[in-house]
């Protein structure tokens, strides 16, 4: 079973099985492969250089919408043309992050500076948005329906396992933060 | 498909004196934007505080009361500024996982522009 992370002198300190290791690992791949921008054979290479990507649309995806949101509510014009700016740029950092914490993975100890407590935190969170989206969690009444699915026994089809899956990054993701809040608290 | 959205072009004509007259200028810098947080279900409580004291600064005491209205009002604003500024803290709140989003401030009113139908407590 994994450990809660914890803050200590040498760090935030956590434990996983291999078995737990190699779950977070193809989680973390499976958003780095969703967030990968598509090559397009007419690329301008400078544009894409500077992050700029003519050609982006919002996402038809609901789990892409959620990690790639507009940035205006009621404009989807300006959220296009804002998009076409940053939206390069953020997936590149988000697949950064989550590609840091895939790599802490192959160490033996898992002991995170705090900028590898800050790419497992927003990896985590980008991962539970995507389980959030194929879970169909709308609301705080789903959320708390599928925390009840917390018996591994229980996991008998797809749906179950990935409750339990989303309910398991929770813990962690909660874990981590609350070491990272001690972190913060100990530095003032 | 069209997604023409290129700024106009910007053909005025500057042959005349320089008094200025168009009420256009007014949309200047200076109009203030607001950053939105939207409340959505799988965020934790806690990562929303931890994001706005680390990455606004904010005390523990801001950040939990900004996080507590996104959590029972559905958005809070949480930053303002210039459009260019908040932009930037909306694309680092995305880069978090929160859903941020900007608008103009509208005048005195600014976080009660919603239809209120939600009575939940």
């Amino acid at each position: 079973m994994a450990k809660a992370f914890k803050y200590g002198l040498k760090g935030i300190k956590g434990y996983l099985e291999p078995a737990e290791r190699e779950l977070l690992r193809s989680l973390f791949d499976d958003v780095i492969s969703m967030l990968e921008p598509e090559q397009r054979a007419n690329e301008d290479p400078l544009a894409a250089l500077v992050g700029l990507d003519t050609e982006a649309r919002e996402p038809s995806d609901r789990a892409m919408r959620r990690l790639l949101p507009n940035v205006m509510k009621n404009d989807d014009d300006a959220s296009l043309e804002f998009r076409r700016y940053t939206e390069r740029s953020l997936r590149e950092s988000k697949i950064g992050a989550l590609k840091a914490a895939a790599l802490s993975l192959d160490r033996e100890n898992l002991v995170l500076t705090p900028d590898d407590a800050r790419h497992w935190a927003t990896a985590l969170n980008d991962v539970r948005l995507v389980l959030a989206e194929r879970l169909d969690i709308r609301d705080d009444a789903d959320a708390d329906n599928v925390h009840l699915m917390q018996d591994w026994a229980q996991a008998e089809d797809v749906e179950s396992y990935l409750a339990l899956v989303y309910n398991f990054t929770t813990w962690l993701q909660e874990s981590l933060v609350q070491a990272m809040v001690h972190s913060l608290d100990a530095r003032r | 498909m069209t997604l023409s959205v290129a700024l106009g072009p910007d053909t005025r004509e500057s042959t005349q004196t320089g008094t200025v007259t168009s009420g256009d200028v007014l949309t200047a810098p200076d109009v203030p934007w607001n950053l939105v947080i939207w409340n959505d279900p799988v965020n934790l409580m806690s990562y929303v505080s931890y994001v706005f004291r680390s990455y606004f600064g904010y005390s523990e005491a801001k950040a939990n009361k900004l996080m507590m209205e996104v959590h029972k009002k559905g958005r809070s604003i949480v930053a303002h500024g210039s459009k260019e500024q908040v932009e930037q803290h909306a694309v680092a709140m995305h880069g978090y996982g929160l859903w941020a989003t900007v608008e103009k401030a509208t005048g005195g009113n600014a976080g009660g522009s919603g239809k209120g139908k939600g009575k939940r407590g």
